[in-house]
C-alpha cells in the first residue's frame, strides 16, 4: 500500500512536468530539453530558500519563477538568435547543470530538518486523523502519506484547472495558434516570438514547479535529479492521449495528469516485479521511441496496401 | 491610402539564384479603391503583396499606409492595419482549433491581447450571425476544427476573419487559385460583397483574367519585377479579356524582339 500511495503520489507531483513538457512539445512542437535543467533548478532554488527557514509557498514559487526564466532564456535563444529549438534547449540545460550546482552549494542538499510542504502535510495530518496507520479499504495507511497525496492531487488539480482556463483567454489562444500556425498569427497581429518565448517560460515554470514539489516530497534536491525527466514527461503525455484523445484542450490536460500517474504506477509495479532499476530510462526511451514511430508505421500499412 | 515609391527586391543576391523580384514600384491606391494585379508567373505580383504585407523588409524603397511609414514595421504590428488573405487555404486559419477561437484570434487583430475570455458571449452572438451570412450551414459547427472543413470552406472563413475588423488595406494573394472552379466563383464573389459593403481598400493578385475584367475598379499588370500597364476608370470598365491576353501577347512579342536584337547585335559586332 505504501508503494501505492507513493506511485500515486509521485505520479501527481510529475503531472506538473507532463502538463509543462504538453505545452512545449504539443502545443509548441518543441521538444523542450531545457527541462531537464529547469526541474533541478526548481527544486535547487526550493531547497536552498526553505533550508534558509523561507516558507514553502514562498520557497516553491520561487523555483517555479527560477524555471520560468531558464525557459524565456531557451526561448530568446531559438527566436531571436535564430538557434534551432533543440540547440537552444541543451544550450541552456547545459548551462544549468553549473547554475544549480552554484544554486546548492554542493551536488545534494537534503531537506530532512527544513520545514516543507512533506512535513507540514505530515503535521496536518497527524492534527486531522491522529498518529495510528488509518485503514483505507483495509489497508494500513499512515496519516502523514494520505495529506501529502491530498496535496499532490490539489496542487495537480489547480495547476491543470488554472492551465485550462489561461488557455482560454486571449493570450492562451493566441499561444496555442502560434504552434499550430505561425503565418496566421503573425497576420492577425501577434509576435509569434514573443508567444513562443511566453510559452517556453511557462513550460519551464510548470517544470520547475513539479520539481520544487519532487525535492520537498522525496526530501532533497540533487544536481543529477534532471536527467532524463523530459523523456519522462513525453512518456506521461503520450500515455495520457492514449487514454483521453486529444480532441479538447481540457481532456488533453486531464490526460497529461492521469498519464504521468499511469506511468507512475507502471513503472512502481515493474520495479515490484525485479525490473532493476538502472533500466528505466533505457525502457522509458524505448516506450516513448515505439509511441511516437507506431502510429506511423500503422498507418503506411493501412494506406500503402492498396498501392502494392 | 497605400504609396508604394521605388520599391526594390533581390532574392539571393550575388549568387546563381539571383532573382530581381522588384525593380522600383511605384503606386498609389487611393481610399476605397480596388486594384487588380494581374502578371506572368515570377513577374512580381506576390512579391509585392508580401512586401506591402511586411513578409521581408525592401531593399530599396519606401511603403506608406494610412499615414504611417510601414517600410520598417514587422509583419504583426502592420497587420493591425492590414487584413490578409492567402493562396493557401491552410495559410490563413490554425487548423487544430474550433472556427470559434479562429475568430476570436481575427477580433483581436491588432490589439492587445490580455486574459480576457476568448470565447466572449457577444464574439459568439456576433459570429454566429455573419458565419450564417455565409450559407454555409458552419454557424452550428462552430466547436468544430476548422482543419476538418474544405478548402473553400477555409478560404470564405479566411476572408471573414480578415474582414472581421475594419481593415484599412485588403490583400486578396490569388485567394481562390487552390480551389474547385465553384468554390473559387463563391469566395470571389463574397470578397466582391463584403468590399462593397465595408467600402474597403483592396489589393487583389490574381492570374485569372475573367476575374481581372469583372472585379475592381483599377487594373495593374505587372512584367520583370515593374508595373508595365494601369488601367483604370473607363478604361477598366471597357477592357475586356481579349484585351488583356492582347497586352500579354505585346509583352511577349517586345521580349522575342529584344532577344532576337540582342542576337543580331552579337553577330554583328562580336
Amino acid at each position: 500500500m505504501t508503494l501505492l500511495l507513493g506511485a500515486l503520489t509521485l505520479g501527481l507531483i510529475l503531472s506538473l512536468l507532463a502538463m509543462g513538457v504538453y505545452v512545449s512539445f504539443r502545443i509548441f512542437s518543441i521538444p523542450d530539453i531545457t527541462t531537464d535543467g529547469s526541474i533541478t533548478l526548481g527544486a535547487a532554488v526550493a531547497a536552498v530558500l526553505l533550508v534558509g527557514g523561507t516558507s514553502p509557498i514562498f520557497a516553491t514559487a520561487a523555483g517555479a519563477l527560477a524555471g520560468a526564466v531558464a525557459g524565456a532564456l531557451a526561448g530568446v535563444i531559438h527566436t531571436r538568435f535564430k538557434i534551432n529549438s533543440l540547440l537552444a534547449g541543451i544550450l541552456v540545460m547545459t548551462a544549468l547543470y553549473s547554475v544549480n550546482l552554484h544554486v546548492m552549494g554542493r551536488s545534494n542538499v537534503p531537506l530532512l530538518q527544513a520545514n516543507s510542504f512533506a512535513t507540514q502535510g505530515e503535521r496536518l495530518g497527524q492534527a486531522l486523523f491522529g498518529a495510528g496507520p488509518l485503514h483505507v479499504l483495509g489497508w494500513p495507511v499512515t496519516p502523514g502519506d494520505l495529506a501529502v497525496l491530498t496535496l499532490a492531487f490539489l496542487a495537480a488539480v489547480a495547476a491543470g484547472v488554472v492551465l485550462y482556463l489561461f488557455f482560454r483567454t486571449d493570450v492562451g489562444t493566441a499561444m496555442r495558434a502560434t504552434g499550430d500556425n505561425p503565418q496566421m498569427v503573425r497576420a492577425l497581429g501577434a509576435d509569434v516570438d514573443r508567444y513562443t518565448i511566453l510559452g517556453l517560460a511557462l513550460s519551464n515554470g510548470l517544470v520547475a514547479l513539479s520539481g520544487a514539489l519532487l525535492a520537498q516530497y522525496q526530501g532533497f534536491a540533487d544536481a543529477q535529479m534532471g536527467i532524463g525527466m523530459i523523456v519522462w514527461g513525453l512518456a506521461s503525455v503520450i500515455i495520457g492521449e492514449a487514454l483521453t484523445g486529444t480532441r479538447s484542450l481540457g481532456l488533453a490536460l486531464a490526460g497529461a495528469v492521469l498519464g504521468s500517474v499511469l506511468f507512475r504506477l507502471l513503472v512502481a509495479v515493474a520495479l515490484r516485479w525485479g525490473l532493476n532499476p538502472n533500466d528505466l530510462k533505457l525502457i522509458t526511451a524505448l516506450f516513448v521511441f515505439s509511441a511516437l514511430v507506431l502510429p506511423r508505421l500503422l498507418a503506411r500499412r493501412r494506406g500503402g496496401a492498396p498501392a502494392a | 491610402m497605400l504609396e508604394l515609391q521605388g520599391l526594390r527586391q533581390t532574392f539571393n543576391p550575388g549568387t546563381v539564384n539571383e532573382v530581381r523580384a522588384l525593380q522600383g514600384v511605384d503606386l498609389t491606391l487611393d481610399e476605397g479603391s480596388f486594384i487588380v494585379v494581374l502578371g506572368t508567373n515570377g513577374s512580381g505580383k506576390s512579391t509585392l503583396l508580401n512586401a506591402v504585407a511586411g513578409s521581408f523588409f525592401v531593399d530599396e524603397g519606401r511603403i506608406r499606409l494610412d499615414g504611417h511609414d510601414v517600410t520598417r514595421w514587422p509583419e504583426h504590428r502592420r497587420a493591425s492595419l492590414i487584413g490578409r488573405v492567402f493562396q493557401n487555404p491552410f495559410s490563413g486559419t490554425a487548423p487544430g482549433m474550433s472556427i470559434a477561437e479562429n475568430f476570436a484570434l481575427a477580433a483581436r487583430r491588432g490589439r492587445a491581447r490580455g486574459l480576457g475570455w476568448a470565447l466572449a458571449p457577444d464574439l459568439m452572438g456576433a459570429l454566429r450571425e455573419r458565419v450564417a451570412g455565409l450559407r454555409m450551414g458552419l454557424e452550428n459547427r462552430l466547436d468544430n476544427a476548422i482543419g476538418s472543413l474544405s478548402g473553400g470552406q477555409r478560404q470564405a472563413l479566411t476572408l471573414l476573419m480578415a474582414t472581421w475588423l475594419r481593415p484599412r488595406l485588403l490583400l486578396l494573394d490569388e485567394h481562390t487559385a487552390a480551389l474547385d472552379p465553384k468554390s473559387a466563383d463563391q469566395v470571389i464573389s463574397l470578397s466582391d460583397e463584403v468590399i462593397r459593403r465595408d467600402g474597403l481598400t483592396t489589393l487583389m493578385v490574381t492570374h485569372s483574367m475573367a476575374q481581372a475584367v469583372a472585379y475592381g475598379d483599377r487594373i495593374i499588370m505587372m512584367h520583370r519585377g515593374q508595373v508595365v500597364h494601369d488601367f483604370r476608370g473607363a478604361e477598366k470598365r471597357r477592357l475586356r479579356q481579349e484585351d488583356l491576353i492582347d497586352r500579354f501577347d505585346e509583352i511577349r512579342r517586345r521580349e522575342q524582339l529584344d532577344e532576337g536584337a540582342a542576337a543580331m547585335l552579337r553577330e554583328l559586332y562580336v
